[in-house]
C-alpha cells in the first residue's frame, strides 16, 4: 500500500479525506488562499509601502534606506540625523549633486509618515490623488493606503497572537476539566460563569484610565477573557473521549494521567478546536477594531482599522476614510469566515467528497 | 411452488470511476409464497445490500446497478415508478431492521407508529386503525396491548420495541417479510422468543420471510432454503440439510468450520490463586429531589464472589444489563468498587493506595470488545504496544532493541513485524483485535479480563482469535476471565462458568456441571436459549 502524503508527510485516509473535503469546499479554499497571499503580501509590507527609498544610487555608492539609516550627511547634506528621503532637498542632493537615482516602493508611504507637501488650499484628510495618495490621506495628513495595509498586518497579527495563546489556555483548562469531571469540573464551571459575566469592554475602559495601553497589555487583558470559548468544547470531548475502550486500555496499563491526557485525548479534542478556531479568529478581529474604534485600542499612532473607522465617523465629507476601512474589514471578515467554513467542512464526519 | 419473488443477476456498485466499490457482483435468488429464505454471510458480503435492493431502498444515486432484474409477481421493481414502489413499500413487502433502538421514532407513541401504515395504505379511519393496531400488538405477543398504546419506544424493553416493529411490518398482511438481522442486537432468549414468534406468525398468515443473518444456527433453525453469500457472490445455495450436512463450496465449509468447538481444558485443583473476587459490590446511586439524596441505587454487581486460578479461564455469561462487564472493569479497578474485596496474588487491591496499583497494574490486562474503539487512532501500533512498556519503564531506549522487542511480540499474535509503522485504520476488525490481545500481552501479565474479545468479529475471525487465546494461555499458564453473551464461545474455552443475572450470580460451577447439569430456571432458560434457540420457561427470563 503505497503511503499517501501531503506536504512531503505521510498522512493517514481520515487527514486525506478532511484535505479533500476542505478543497470540495471551493469558496473556501479560494479564500484561504487569497487571505494568505494577502497576509504574506502584508508581511513584508515595508518593501513596498514606505517612506524610504529601496534603493539608492548616490556618487558610485549603493545605499538600501530600507534595511540601513544613513545620515543626511552621506549625501552631502548638512543634518547628522537620518536622510529624510521624502524632502525635496533630499532629493535634489542625491540625483542632481550626486548624480544618482531613487528606486520608491509603489507607495511612498508608511503608516506613520506626515504628509508634509500638501498642495495649497488643501486640508487633511485631502482627497485621493493619482500617483500619490491612492485613496487620500486621514485626518493627520498620513497616507490612507498605507494605514489600511498596516493596519490589516496589526488586526490578523492581533488576532493571531490572541487566538493562539487562548486556544492553549482554555483547551488546558478544558482539558483539567472534562478529564477529572467531578468536584474540579464543578468548581471550575461556577468559576467561568461568574467571570464570563464580567463586562470586557468596561474593564478595558477602566483600566485605560489607570494605565497606558499598549499592544501587550490589551492582549493580556483580553486574553483574561477570551480563553473561556475553548474551555465548553474541550471539556465535552474529554468527557466522551475519558470513557472510550482506548483510554481505559491506557489506563489498564497504568499509563500516568498527565500522558492519557495528552497522547489519547488531546488530538481527539484539537479537531473540535480546529473547527472553531477561524471564527475566534475573526471575534478578535472585530473586538480589536471595536475598542479602536471607541478609543480604548492600541496606543495613537498605531496603525489601526479602528481609528480608521473613526475618523470615517468624524469625518462624513472625507467618505475615503470610511469606504476604505469597511472595504479592508469586510474582506478580511468575509475570507477569514469562508476559510472557517470550510474548515469545518473538513471535520465533519458526515460529510463525503464524491456526494 | 410459484415465485414471489425473483431477483436474477443482481450487481450492486457504490461510487463511480476509481472509487467505485462493487458491493453485490451477479447475484440471484428466489423467494416462493410462504417461504423462508435465508440470506447468510459475513459482513460485507452483501447480503443486506441485496436484500435493499428489492425495495429500491438503497441511497441512490450513489449506489446503483449495472445490471440486473427484480420481479415481484411479474411486475419489474427495477428502475419502478417511485409511486409505484411506494405502494408496494410497507404494503405487499415489508421489512424489519436489526436496531430496535433507532428503528422506531422515539417522538411518537407505538400506535401512531403501527396504525401509520393502515391509514396511509388502507386509508382507514382512525378507529378502525385503532382496533387494527391492538389487534396486530397482541398478535406479536406485547403484553396488554391495549393499555400499551400511548407507550412511547423509550418505555419498552428492547425485545418488546422488536415485536412493535413485527406489528408494523404485518400491519398490511405482507406477501413478503424481509427480516434483516432482527435478532442480532437482542439478548439470546429474546432472539429465541422473536424466531418462534416469527415462525407462528408465518404459519398463519402465509406470508414469506427473506431472512438476512450471519448466525449459521439461526439459518439452520428458521430456513427452508439457504443462500450462503460472501464477496457478493452467492457460493451455495440449498436446503439447510444439504449445505449443513454435505458443503459443496470450499467457503461453506471454512463458515461451518469456523463455529466455536473444543472444551476449555481444567485446571489441577492445587493451582495457584491469581484472583479472588469476595462479595464485590459496585452500585450507582439514583439520586432525586433537589438536595440530589441518594434514594435508590443500580445494583450493576451485587456481591459477586469468585476464584481464578493460573493458567485457568473462568467464563461469564450473561445477558446485556447482568452486570458482567462491570464485574470485569471493577476486578481491574478501572471502575469504583461500593464494597467487597478483589484479591490479586494475595493482595487486596481496593485497598490498595493508587500509588501502589500501578506497578501491579503490568501483571493485569485487559482486552476489550469493539477492536475499532480499543486502539488510539493516531498512535502507530508500535506506539500502542509500546506504551504498557514505556509506562512500567521497561521499553528499551535503544531503537532497535525496541523495535525487535515488539516485533516478537507482534509475531506470537500472529502479526508481522514490519505491522509496527502502521496505524490502527489500516487492519481489519481481527487483526486489530490481535494488535489488542498484544498489547495486553506486552508486559507479561498473569492475568487477563477478556470482554466479549470475539462479539464484534465474524464467525471465520473469531474462531481464530479464539484458537489464538487457547494457545497463548498454554504457553504462558495465562489465568482469563473470559466475559462473553455467547454460550457457545464460553463452552468452547471456558472451565469454570459463572451465570450472572441483574448483578448476581445465578450458578457457578465446573463448565461440564453447567451446561450439562444446569440448576437453576434461568440457566436452562439461557442454555435452551443459546444453544437450541428455543423458548424454555419463559417465566424465568425477562421478555
Amino acid at each position: 500500500m503505497a503511503a499517501d502524503t501531503f506536504l512531503g508527510r505521510p498522512i493517514s485516509p481520515l487527514t486525506r479525506r478532511r484535505i479533500d473535503n476542505f478543497r470540495a469546499n471551493r469558496r473556501g479554499y479560494g479564500a484561504l488562499w487569497i487571505f494568505g497571499v494577502l497576509f504574506a503580501l502584508s508581511l513584508v509590507a515595508e518593501l513596498w509601502a514606505n517612506d524610504k527609498p529601496l534603493v539608492v544610487r548616490h556618487a558610485g555608492n549603493w545605499y538600501v534606506p530600507i534595511f540601513a539609516t544613513y545620515p543626511e550627511t552621506t549625501f552631502g547634506g548638512i543634518f547628522k540625523t537620518e536622510a529624510d528621503y521624502r524632502s525635496a532637498e533630499v532629493q535634489r542632493l542625491i540625483e542632481d549633486e550626486g548624480d544618482g537615482w531613487i528606486v520608491w516602493p509603489p507607495v511612498r508611504y508608511s503608516y506613520d509618515t506626515y504628509k508634509k507637501d500638501l498642495p495649497p488650499g488643501v486640508g487633511a484628510p485631502s482627497p485621493p490623488t493619482a500617483f500619490d495618495n491612492w485613496l487620500g490621506t486621514d485626518d493627520q495628513a498620513r497616507d490612507v493606503l498605507a494605514r489600511a495595509i498596516y493596519g490589516f498586518r496589526m488586526s490578523v497579527l492581533f488576532a493571531l497572537v490572541l487566538t493562539a495563546l487562548s486556544a492553549v489556555v482554555g483547551v488546558a483548562a478544558g482539558a483539567v476539566q472534562g478529564y477529572f469531571g467531578g468536584w474540579v469540573d464543578l468548581v471550575m464551571q461556577r468559576f467561568i460563569e461568574v467571570w464570563t459575566s464580567i463586562p470586557l469592554l468596561f474593564t478595558l475602559i477602566i483600566l485605560a484610565s489607570i494605565v497606558e495601553p499598549n499592544v501587550w497589555w490589551l492582549l493580556g487583558i483580553m486574553l483574561l477573557f477570551e480563553w473561556v470559548a475553548f474551555v465548553y468544547i474541550v471539556r465535552a470531548e474529554f468527557l466522551k473521549v475519558r470513557n472510550l475502550d482506548y483510554v481505559r486500555a491506557a489506563r489498564a496499563l497504568g499509563v500516568l494521567d498527565r500522558h492519557i491526557m495528552f497522547r489519547h485525548i488531546l488530538p481527539n479534542a484539537m479537531v473540535s478546536t480546529l473547527t472553531y478556531l477561524p471564527f475566534v479568529l475573526t471575534g478578535a478581529v472585530t473586538l480589536l477594531t471595536s475598542l479602536d474604534f471607541l478609543g480604548f485600542g492600541l496606543p495613537p499612532g498605531s496603525p489601526s482599522l479602528g481609528e480608521m473607522v473613526g475618523q470615517g465617523k468624524e469625518n462624513p465629507q472625507a467618505p475615503w476614510l470610511g469606504l476604505t476601512a469597511f472595504t479592508v474589514l469586510s474582506v478580511m471578515l468575509v475570507l477569514l469566515v469562508f476559510v472557517g467554513e470550510a474548515v469545518r467542512d473538513a471535520f465533519d464526519p458526515y460529510k463525503a467528497v464524491d456526494a | 411452488m410459484t415465485r414471489l419473488v425473483d431477483v436474477r443477476d443482481l450487481r450492486v456498485t457504490f461510487g463511480h470511476g476509481a472509487r467505485a466499490v462493487e458491493a453485490v457482483r451477479g447475484v440471484s435468488f428466489h423467494v416462493g409464497a410462504g417461504e423462508t429464505v435465508s440470506l447468510v454471510g459475513e459482513s460485507g458480503s452483501g447480503k443486506s445490500v441485496s436484500a435493499l435492493s428489492i425495495l429500491q431502498l438503497l441511497p441512490y444515486p450513489k449506489a446503483w446497478h449495472p445490471s440486473g432484474s427484480i420481479r415481484f409477481r411479474d411486475r419489474e421493481l427495477m428502475g419502478a415508478p417511485a409511486a409505484e414502489l411506494r405502494a408496494i413499500r410497507g404494503d405487499r413487502i415489508a421489512m424489519v431492521f436489526q436496531e430496535p433502538m433507532t428503528s422506531l421514532n422515539p417522538l411518537h407513541t407505538i400506535e401512531r407508529q403501527v396504525a401509520e401504515t393502515l391509514v396511509l395504505h388502507k386509508h382507514m379511519l382512525p378507529p378502525d386503525a385503532r382496533a387494527r393496531t391492538v389487534e396486530l400488538l397482541s398478535l406479536v405477543g406485547l403484553p396488554n396491548a391495549a393499555q400499551r398504546l400511548r407507550a412511547y419506544p423509550h418505555e419498552l424493553s428492547g425485545g418488546q420495541r422488536q415485536r412493535v416493529m413485527i406489528a408494523m411490518a404485518l400491519a398490511n398482511a405482507p406477501d413478503l417479510l424481509i427480516a434483516d438481522e432482527p435478532t442480532t442486537a437482542v439478548d439470546v432468549t429474546i432472539q429465541a422468543q422473536i424466531l418462534r414468534l416469527v415462525k407462528d406468525l408465518q404459519r398463519q398468515l402465509g406470508m414469506a420471510v427473506l431472512w438476512i443473518t450471519h448466525d449459521l444456527d439461526v439459518v439452520r433453525k428458521i430456513s427452508d432454503r439457504v443462500y450462503v453469500m460472501n464477496e457478493g457472490e452467492v457460493k451455495e445455495s440449498g436446503t439447510p440439510a444439504e449445505i449443513f450436512e454435505r458443503p459443496q463450496h470450499p467457503y461453506t465449509r471454512k463458515l461451518l468450520d469456523a463455529r466455536p468447538k473444543g472444551r476449555g481444558a481444567p485446571v489441577p485443583g492445587d493451582a495457584a490463586e491469581i484472583m479472588r473476587v469476595d462479595g464485590l459490590k459496585v452500585w450507582f446511586p439514583i439520586r432525586a429531589g433537589i438536595l440530589k439524596r441518594t434514594v435508590d441505587h443500580v445494583k450493576a454487581v451485587d456481591g459477586v464472589g469468585l476464584t481464578v486460578r493460573a493458567g485457568q479461564t473462568v467464563g461469564v455469561v450473561g445477558e446485556s444489563g447482568s452486570g458482567k462487564t462491570t464485574l470485569g472493569l471493577a476486578a481491574l479497578r478501572l471502575t469504583r468498587a461500593t464494597g467487597g474485596g478483589v484479591y490479586f496474588d494475595g493482595r487486596d487491591l481496593l485497598a490498595l493506595p493508587p500509588r501502589d496499583v500501578r506497578p501491579l497494574r503490568s501483571d493485569m490486562q485487559i482486552v476489550f470488545q469493539d477492536p475499532y474503539g480499543s486502539l488510539s487512532p493516531r498512535m502507530s501500533v508500535g506506539q500502542i504496544i509500546g506504551e504498557g512498556l514505556a509506562a512500567h519503564a521497561r521499553l528499551p531506549a535503544v531503537e532497535g532493541e525496541r523495535r525487535a522487542l515488539i516485533a516478537g511480540i507482534l509475531e506470537e499474535v500472529g502479526l508481522e513485524p514490519a505491522m509496527q509503522d502502521r496505524y490502527p485504520h489500516e487492519f481489519s476488525g481481527g487483526q486489530r483485535q490481535r494488535i489488542a490481545v498484544a498489547r495486553a500481552l506486552a508486559l507479561r501479565p498473569k492475568f487477563i479480563v477478556l470482554d466479549e474479545p470475539t462479539s464484534a468479529l465474524d464467525v471465520s475471525v473469531q474462531a481464530q482469535i479464539l484458537d489464538l487465546l487457547r494457545d497463548l494461555q498454554a504457553r504462558h499458564r495465562l489465568a482469563y476471565l473470559f466475559i462473553s453473551h455467547d454460550l457457545k464461545v464460553i463452552r468452547a474455552l471456558a472451565d469454570h462458568v459463572v451465570v450472572m443475572h441483574h448483578g448476581k450470580i445465578v450458578e457457578q460451577g465446573p463448565a461440564d456441571a453447567v451446561f450439562d447439569r444446569p440448576r437453576e430456571p434461568y440457566t436452562r432458560a439461557l442454555l435452551a436459549a443459546a444453544l437450541d434457540l428455543e423458548v424454555v420457561d419463559a417465566a424465568a427470563v425477562s421478555t
